[in-house]
């Protein structure tokens, strides 16, 4: 795995932020039994992060890894379970969390748009319902790719284990 | 309908192309009677040695947000004396030290290095809760999450909320995100919150203030408060 710094945030860093943030530097992993959580953005953002969520879809797919979509209903064709999502996170106000564990997932990995505003949302409100969060970091996007980096950044320090999506692949 | 000259929080972090995002901000005004103000965090853990360059208390106290804590104190300290003569509750949060929650395993982070001595999550004194102030004991970021901060504010009649504390990017973001999803309108005030960087604070004020809060300093939230009708 590459260094913990090492990842798209990695150009607004400099050396002094670096070193104050170094009390987080830890291990990363994908938790145990992980469930998949899709969080489709309510407006369309641009990029290439689609196509490595289709990517990540496909993998867990393959692998019988539970799949969740947050707030399209759209993705119902798939018939994987799809969340409303009324506010940011994927969790607020809705049955996600009794799905997942209708699912049994024990840990989460989170894909999706915008990485500043729901996707955001959800890996911090996962953490604090206890689960291990995983994020590929090619498989999250913005409008914006300051914000995306900084999110990216802070959920890589304090809620969440960002990695490469080869990186987080490898550990299915 | 007033207007806050706001732009020079962050404009020297945030890139032009970001910061023009603002124009599609769909934050409504805030407004609100019965404000209710919520410090996050703010315990001595954060203060811990002393008002110096975090970079060289990192070793040391790993917690703490040295001279960028003890730089928000004094307006703090204004802040909360305006909330208390215009009967606007305080409602303090901090962080749930009781044995039995494990404070040593369960945290609102995956921080690695922790300070091991739970007395520091005593709140500041110069900001301790006066007799009858509500307080706040949470495991999580935000202040909402597991707690019977939703009842509260209802109790209390609340019809905005304005949240101050650290960090930015942190318990006090995903606290203002919880608020904004409960309906509150939601103010933060710049020069009462704190992080561990530049970079994080301001990419953090101007994040909130572009999706879920309207970011204001210090006089504008002291002239909120003594506007407010209670």
């Amino acid at each position: 795995m590459r260094d913990f710094e090492d990842y798209s945030w990695r150009d607004l860093v400099d050396d002094e932020v670096r070193y104050i943030y170094t009390p987080y530097v830890r291990e990363r992993a994908v938790g145990r039994r992980p469930g998949l959580v899709v969080v489709h953005p309510t407006t369309p953002v641009a990029g290439r992060w689609s196509v490595s969520v289709q990517a990540l879809l496909q993998e867990a797919r393959r692998r019988g890894i539970p799949v969740v979509h947050s707030g399209n209903p759209a993705e119902a064709k798939s018939g994987e379970p799809v969340c409303a999502r009324p506010c940011e996170s994927a969790f607020f106000s809705t049955d996600l969390e009794r799905t997942l564990k209708r699912m049994d997932a024990r840990s989460l990995i989170v894909c999706g748009a915008p990485t500043s505003g729901a996707l955001r949302a959800t890996a911090v409100e996962g953490k604090s319902f206890g689960y291990r969060v995983a994020i590929a970091e090619e498989t999250v996007g913005d409008e914006s790719v300051f914000l995306h980096k900084m999110a990216l950044f802070d959920l890589a320090h304090k809620y969440a284990d960002v990695m490469s999506l080869d990186e987080l692949v490898a550990q299915l | 309908m007033p207007v806050y000259q706001i732009e020079h929080l962050w404009s020297d972090v945030v890139d032009a192309s970001t910061r023009a995002l603002l124009a599609h901000r769909k934050v409504p005004l805030f407004r609100g009677k019965r404000p209710v103000l919520l410090p996050v965090d703010l315990y001595d853990l954060v203060y811990d040695g002393g008002p110096k360059p975090i970079r060289e208390l990192i070793e040391a106290f790993p917690a703490s947000c040295g001279e960028n804590a003890w730089r928000a104190l004094p307006p703090t300290i204004e802040l909360y004396k305006t909330a208390r003569e215009n009967g606007v509750p305080i409602v303090h949060v901090t962080y749930d030290t009781r044995k039995e929650t494990d404070p040593r395993g369960v945290h609102p982070t995956n921080r690695k290095r922790r300070q091991p001595d739970l007395a520091l999550y005593n709140i500041k004194e110069e900001l301790a809760p006066v007799e009858g102030e509500l307080v706040i004991y949470k495991k999580r970021a935000s202040a909402f999450f597991g707690t019977p901060l939703p009842a509260f504010l209802n109790e209390l009649g609340a019809d905005c909320v304005i949240i101050v504390g650290e960090s930015t990017s942190g318990c006090v973001r995903s606290s203002v995100v919880e608020a904004w999803s409960l309906g509150y309108p939601v103010a933060v005030v710049a020069d009462c919150v704190f992080d561990r960087s530049e970079l994080t604070q301001k990419a953090s004020l101007f994040d909130l203030h572009l999706k879920y809060a309207t970011v204001m300093e210090l006089p504008e939230a002291c002239e909120f408060m003594r506007n407010a009708r209670l």
